[in-house]
């Protein structure tokens, strides 16, 4: 049987049986809502209040709507017997505190009884999508931005950024934006998710993005029936339609100029250059040369473009250069590198043996994670 | 209270220039930030700073408001910690140190500092792990019983060992006995150690460190006209396809300690890539021909750097050789009652038992930042020869590892045992001011 990489991530989760030039077969939200007793969903109008988010910015925070996600996963999904549990493969974001580690091992050999597994970190598994070893991945995620150098399968933990930054975030901008331009309607935060998905896109270069301001196409977008009120009436129309214009590339620009986000920071591109500055001035050109990035919210049109101007810009010391993708990798492979990176390294770790065994963890406890793990 | 084998203590070491934290056992450090702080003045500044705080969840540029009891007419200060709240320019925002000569001067910034590194960097609740602190080789009671406060009155930390740098240095090289060099970003301190106890009779120490260096260097290439550009003051620009210009900005409200912040770091980098240890004491006249090695600036401006590459260095081994360096002349006392490296290894021997001098000249241990540079354990090496006595054999070690010797102590595996054999003292003791005194003594006491 396949062993099985599972990647939680704070929007979506991918899983699948490891099988490296596939996409996961399971990409699946990890946001749920909980149901009541008697097994009826509950009333829409309140079922804001009851999502349940076990994965916050990269974290597990909900152990017990984790495993019943988990449960949801293995069994259903991937089709495991009870009682026949396989070997599991997790990917653990940047700077995951050790006890999180260790409750995640904790909770699969009690709870689930599988019978082997590994650890590894996103950073590095992203890096053996596209077949290097060594470089700098970027991922641009949904809770959080990690930007990490990674040299020889280890990560430079004391030259790597987490920001607490993600799509959510840009999310919440759209919402900010689109409110204002269209005062008399009420959206969802998922149809927000939705518009963003479908219209941000990035400006080529400062100049252009300051050219939006004055003039930029304005696109029509129809909402879903029943998914919006105005505020004037309380009755809920059957399709509203509103006009989005410069909000679109304001997603792209919020990602290079974080003070739209009200943050004190730099942009992306001089976040990354500072943070390979940091490593040894020898392991520089590696890094540079093989620059990755990953995650969902690179896949908006233009971004890749920007970064590799914005990367121009800087000094050719220190210039970094995107990765392509090999050509028998799967399409989109920026959404999921890092299970794709897992499913490889899958392939090497069980078969020879490498992985924790239920019998490691009987006898050493779940500290074994961090000495098998890396 | 731990049983279990693996105890996942917290080790700090809060250096002049650097601070770094990680998990005991580790072979690296997890964080590693400069121990200097932004500081902005909130009673300077009107409302709009008070907005700007506010307004962004601001998760990447964390501050902590404090109230100083001692100076109400400062009003409440933000501080900034971290490479990457320093590295983003704020009006108004001094950039400063809370430790002066080795001794700290300003609990609330170390505070601010450690909750950077635990929450933060290491991401964890202080409650629930032991911690180890590495203290300077010569620190005194009162300083020693404030850490013990703070940890357990604010941090309330399971358990607290403090321990000498000397020491830890020592052990992370598997020996009990050793002269630790520790040549870090502020000082640079010569400490012999006997069977894991530091003799304090024989410490000696200097200010001169890597920032001194690192400052030295900067004064150096100002008066041959190569100004550092700080980061934040340019900007590029691309004109037309391949070609670029770099467009110089102002920002007025720039304090001239961050401006000087930023330009060190430049410095460092430079310092760090081009600068080695001479063979021979420096000589003017010998270097006046040597090749000039380029660097590219982050401006895109390329310097030539030529005889400062081998000069500054040897301002270690030569302190008096800072009042040739234009700009420095502040500095020409202090440097002048500053003695060179090998001078300070050899009366630090010489403080010690007749007994021991042997093992120490044998095992000459080489830590801290500025102990990487390239060549300084040969040229050390070959100096110390010629000065120690003949029957001497004079070995001075440093690890392979570049990364290892800039941080010592993260092969810290003995310490764990340590720390979970100690008994731990508890919040409520910390209150008994006998039971202070108890635990103050079993600090003072030593590694074992």
């Amino acid at each position: 049987m396949e062993a099985a990489v599972v990647d939680a991530g704070s929007k979506l989760l991918k899983a699948g049986p490891a099988i490296p030039d596939q996409a996961p077969s399971m990409i699946i939200p990890t946001q749920m809502k909980r149901m009541l007793e008697d097994g009826s969903v509950a009333d829409s109008a309140v079922s804001e209040d009851i999502a349940v988010e076990p994965v916050v910015r990269g974290f597990v925070r909900d152990w017990d709507a984790m495993e019943d996600l988990l449960n949801h996963v293995l069994y259903t999904g991937l089709g495991w017997e009870i009682g026949n549990e396989g070997q599991i493969l997790f990917t653990d974001p940047l700077a995951t505190p050790k006890s999180v580690r260790e409750q995640l091992v904790q909770l699969m050999f009690e709870t689930f009884n599988i019978s082997g597994f590994y650890a590894s970190e996103q950073a590095v598994l992203s890096l053996y999508a596209v077949g290097r070893i060594s470089g700098c991945t970027v991922d641009i995620g949904h809770g959080k931005i990690d930007i990490a150098p990674v040299i020889e399968g280890a990560v430079q933990h004391i030259a790597s950024r987490r920001f607490e930054v993600g799509g959510i975030d840009l999310t919440k901008l759209l919402a900010q934006e689109l409110g204002k331009s269209n005062p008399l309607v009420n959206i969802s935060m998922s149809d927000v998710e939705k518009i963003k998905e479908q219209y941000s896109c990035c400006a080529e270069d400062e100049l252009a993005y300051d050219k939006t301001k004055n003039s930029c196409q304005l696109e029509k977008h129809t909402l879903p029936m029943g998914s919006c009120e105005t505020k004037k009436t309380a009755s809920l129309l059957l399709t509203c339609v509103i006009t989005i214009g410069r909000e679109k590339y304001n997603i792209g620009e919020a990602l290079f100029q974080p003070s739209l986000l009200g943050l004190e920071a730099h942009g992306i591109v001089e976040q990354l250059v500072r943070s390979i500055s940091t490593v040894s001035s020898d392991n520089h050109r590696q890094l540079l040369e093989n620059t990755v990035l990953c995650g969902g919210t690179v896949s908006m049109p233009g971004f890749e473009e920007r970064f590799q101007k914005e990367a121009s810009l800087s000094s050719s010391a220190i210039r970094p250069a995107l990765v392509k993708p090999p050509e028998y990798m799967p399409e989109n492979l920026t959404m999921y590198s890092a299970w794709v990176g897992g499913a490889i390294l899958a392939k090497v770790v069980f078969p020879q043996n490498q992985h924790v065994t239920k019998a490691d963890y009987d006898e050493t406890g779940p500290s074994i994670v961090h000495r098998k793990c890396f | 209270m731990y049983g279990g084998d693996e105890v996942s203590a917290i080790v700090i070491d809060l250096g002049s220039h650097t601070c770094k934290a990680g998990y005991a056992g580790e072979d690296a450090p997890k964080a590693v930030f400069p121990s200097v702080v932004g500081a902005i003045d909130q009673m300077e500044v009107d409302d709009p700073e008070k907005t700007e705080n506010n307004s962004g969840s601001a998760v990447d540029s964390k501050g902590s408001v404090r109230t100083l009891d001692s100076d109400k007419s400062k009003g409440k200060r933000k501080l900034y910690v971290g490479s990457h709240a320093l590295g983003f320019r704020r009006d108004h925002m001094e950039v400063l140190s809370p430790i002066k000569d080795g001794v700290v001067v300003d609990w609330d910034m170390v505070d601010s500092i450690w909750d950077h590194a635990f929450r933060e960097c290491l991401l964890i609740d202080p409650k629930e792990h032991p911690m180890l602190l590495a203290e300077p080789s010569s620190n005194t009671q009162q300083q020693r019983e404030r850490t013990a406060e703070l940890m357990f009155e604010k941090y309330k930390v399971p358990a607290l060992f403090l321990a000498k740098n000397a020491v830890l240095t020592s052990f992370a090289s598997g020996r009990a006995t050793s002269l630790v060099v520790d040549s870090g970003g502020g000082s640079t301190t010569v400490a012999p150690v006997h069977d894991g106890y530091v003799l304090q009779k024989a410490v000696a120490s200097s200010p001169i460190g890597g920032e001194f260096l690192s400052d030295c260097l900067m004064k150096s290439l100002e008066s041959k006209g190569m100004t550092i550009k700080p980061r934040y003051s340019f900007k590029r620009k691309e004109i037309r396809p391949g070609d670029f210009q770099t467009v110089d900005i102002d920002f007025p409200n720039t304090t001239e300690s961050y401006r000087l912040y930023s330009q060190r770091v430049i410095a460092s980098d430079i310092k760090e890539c081009v600068c080695r240890a001479p063979d021979t004491p420096y000589d003017e006249t010998a270097y006046s021909n040597i090749p000039m090695t380029p660097y590219e600036l982050p401006d895109g401006q390329t310097i030539e750097i030529g005889a400062d590459r081998f000069k500054i260095p040897d301002v270690l081994f030569n302190p008096s050789l800072v009042q040739t360096i234009p700009g420095m002349e502040n500095y020409a006392e202090m440097a002048s009652s500053a003695r060179g490296l090998p001078q300070m290894v050899i009366e630090s021997i010489n403080k010690c038992d007749v007994d021991i001098r042997r093992e120490l000249f044998s095992s000459i241990l080489l830590a801290g930042g500025t102990a990487s540079m390239q060549q300084l354990k040969e040229r050390l090496e070959k100096d110390l020869l010629e000065e120690s006595p003949q029957a001497a054999r004079v070995k001075v070690l440093a690890s392979g590892n570049a990364t290892e010797r800039r941080f010592r102590y993260k092969l810290l595996d003995p310490y764990v045992h340590l720390t979970n054999s100690l008994r731990p003292v508890s919040d409520t003791d910390a209150d008994d001011p006998a039971l202070t005194q108890n635990c103050t003594l079993s600090f003072l006491g030593v590694g074992l």
